[in-house]
């Protein structure tokens, strides 16, 4: 998952839970507010009561021991006043119900004794509870739709802050790391960012590009030079000691020796002519400018091949479903990356084995697949077959030198051709080169 | 014929100059392109052999040099800078033929002997062998009149190559230079070679005895011409 989606998931979940919370407490909320604000309001009309006692006397509300009580038409207050003959005193404020007229009616009440004239009075406002509460649903449909509204306005906000926050990141991936083969030699572009951690990981990423591909054409200069340099050496001793092969003096049983020298010399120059041929290959010093149909092609390396084929009494079959023409090719090196897949499915196959080399479309793809029935590659071998020198333990006995199929990969790669191996020990493998749409013409 | 071999590394002009004078060529030898470049202004050549890698000289220069007083030579590039654009602009400026180093003598000689043919349009190119007669130009085996059409285009190779080099022992490592040069893989043995000569004596002896053609034990294959 991507960085900016699993923040965008964060900051919505965050403040769904964070909603959803207050959601919750906000009956329970607008309920205390709507309390205190009553309380108050009561608290009020009793000081108010209480200044007119004081101000004109209690005479005001009661005269001749009757109390007082004055209701709102609708009877959602009231005020009483009464003497009282409780002893404890009284000063509250509690939801009660009272009976007005014929109604039932529940009250948010305030009860206060005061004494007037060494005479206990009871002082009763109320509220009642269904005016108290009328106000609370409005209160909290504005609430919730102004906390929605607010919700919405952060989580586009937030997303186009970490929009924009993120978009240095999102560059940097997309144009350092993601499609970029190594070794890449592009020029280094900044990526324009203020933020600190960016610019590092961009710098950072870059020395490290710097690095590989030094390291890279440092590798690639050395074998370059070195199979290079070591070509005229190997050319001297050959010439050498082909010239003593033309001389009459020499007894056929030195001869016979100095063929066996001329073989070792054969070995190492192979080694190096291939050394610099894959070199080459990486060095991108072929053109890629021929055309060939794939028939064709597999026919000339079984041209080539087939006398190899009698040794083990190994049979070939060679089945074209769909013919197709490759474009933008080398044949030189096509050609010699099949020669060696051949050669290898008839090196390390077993007397009276059989080959069998299909051409077809498989699922849209152009596949090429070479099965042997050989000795078969051993599943801890198989991530290591295409390095250079490396020879696994069944084939140390054949005369190769353990550059067969890197030169097999650098040329696939050179071409955009990708490699499947699968193979099973005493069973045989199966090479399947698929061949990218770019080269099918 | 005069051979001028430029060549920078001496062990390696040395070799090549033994080798053909063995073969008959006079040979003359330069080891920097100052001199070389001297010489050809001088001499008159039938073939000259050029290293691209002169310390003093750009080797493709000394070739337009030398095209333009010796039209005539026939132009062999040797290098050890097997790079595929100096190959191709070596061509390109008329080389006859190019030679990557290392490279087998015979090779060096079987290209010289196939650009003499070329220049000098030798037609009559018919070798009698036994019963056989084998002609190079049309590249045919025929035995009284009959074309031996089973032998294919790798076995006429390497019973021309053996003509080529006719009453000398080739060896395996030669013949599979000469016919599978171009071949790049990891073998360094040669022995279907011997599957070859197996199946070409196999394809021959159905009309007659094709003993011209022998196995030197140890060593390569022969073919034996006296006459």
């Amino acid at each position: 998952m991507k960085l900016r989606t699993k923040l965008t998931w964060f900051n919505t979940i965050s403040k769904l839970v964070i909603v959803t919370l207050f959601v919750l407490l906000l009956p329970e909320l607008i309920k205390n507010i709507n309390q205190n604000y009553t309380d108050n309001r009561l608290r009020k009309q009793k000081d108010k009561v209480l200044q007119t006692v004081k101000a004109l006397g209690i005479k005001n509300y009661i005269q001749d021991g009757q109390g007082y009580a004055a209701y709102t038409p609708i009877k959602d207050a009231y005020v009483s006043l009464d003497e009282d003959s409780l002893i404890e005193n009284l000063d509250t404020i509690q939801n009660e119900q009272r009976k007005v007229e014929t109604d039932t009616i529940e009250y948010r009440i305030l009860s206060h004794n005061f004494y007037v004239d060494k005479k206990k009075y009871l002082l009763e406002v109320g509220i009642s509870l269904d005016s108290v509460n009328e106000t609370t649903g409005p209160l909290q449909n504005i609430a919730f739709e102004i906390l929605v509204g607010m919700i919405i306005l952060t989580i586009i906000a937030d997303q186009l802050y970490s929009n924009y926050v993120l978009a240095p990141l999102r560059l940097i991936i997309k144009t350092k790391l993601v499609g970029t083969k190594f070794p890449n030699f592009g020029s280094y572009k900044e990526v324009k960012t203020s933020t600190d951690d960016f610019q590092q990981l961009d710098l950072s990423i870059h020395q490290m590009i710097q690095t590989i591909e030094s390291t890279f054409l440092k590798e690639r200069e050395f074998i370059s030079n070195a199979s290079h340099e070591l070509m005229t050496p190997i050319s001297i001793l050959q010439s050498k000691i082909e010239n003593m092969f033309e001389e009459e003096s020499i007894a056929d049983e030195l001869k016979v020796r100095m063929l066996e020298m001329q073989k070792i010399l054969n070995r190492l120059k192979s080694i190096t002519k291939t050394l610099l041929l894959i070199s080459q290959i990486e060095n991108d010093q072929f053109l890629k400018e021929d055309k060939i149909t794939i028939s064709e092609l597999l026919q000339e390396v079984y041209d080539e091949i087939s006398i190899r084929l009698q040794d083990k009494n190994i049979s070939y079959e060679c089945i074209v479903t769909d013919d197709w023409c490759l474009i933008n090719v080398n044949k030189f090196l096509l050609f010699n990356l099949i020669f060696n897949l051949v050669n290898n499915a008839i090196k390390y196959n077993r007397e009276d084995g059989s080959i069998k080399i299909q051409a077809l479309k498989e699922n849209n793809d152009y596949v090429v697949k070479i099965t042997d029935t050989g000795v078969g590659i051993a599943p801890e071998d198989l991530p290591f077959i295409f390095n250079r020198f490396k020879k696994l333990r069944q084939s140390l006995q054949q005369d190769s030198f353990g550059l067969g199929l890197p030169i097999v990969k650098s040329i696939a790669e050179f071409h955009h051709i990708k490699i499947e191996v699968q193979s099973e020990k005493n069973v045989g493998s199966t090479f399947k080169l698929i061949f990218s749409t770019g080269l099918i013409g | 014929m005069n051979v001028l071999i430029i060549e920078d590394e001496r062990a390696l002009a040395r070799e090549l100059e033994i080798f053909l004078t063995n073969y008959n060529y006079i040979c003359e030898v330069c080891y920097d392109g100052t001199s070389a470049s001297e010489r050809v202004a001088v001499n008159l050549y039938d073939f000259i052999l050029i290293d691209l890698g002169l310390p003093d000289y750009e080797g493709l220069d000394l070739l337009k040099e030398a095209k333009r007083s010796n039209p005539d030579a026939a132009y062999i590039i040797l290098t050890a800078r097997a790079e595929i654009y100096d190959r191709i602009k070596g061509l390109d400026m008329g080389a006859d033929d190019y030679l990557a180093k290392p490279f087998s003598l015979l090779e060096l000689q079987s290209r010289m002997q196939a650009i003499t043919r070329r220049k000098f349009g030798l037609k009559n190119n018919v070798v009698e062998l036994g019963d056989f007669l084998v002609n190079l130009t049309e590249r045919t085996i025929t035995h009284k009149n009959d074309i031996i059409s089973a032998i294919t285009k790798k076995e006429f190779d390497l019973v021309a190559y053996l003509i080529l080099n006719k009453n000398r022992t080739v060896t395996r490592n030669q013949l599979s230079e000469h016919i599978w040069g171009s071949i790049i893989n990891d073998d360094y043995d040669s022995n279907y070679i011997d599957a070859h000569i197996k199946n070409i004596r196999k394809k021959l002896n159905a009309y007659a005895s094709a003993d011209w053609l022998e196995t030197v034990r140890g060593l390569g294959y022969k073919i034996r011409i006296t006459h």
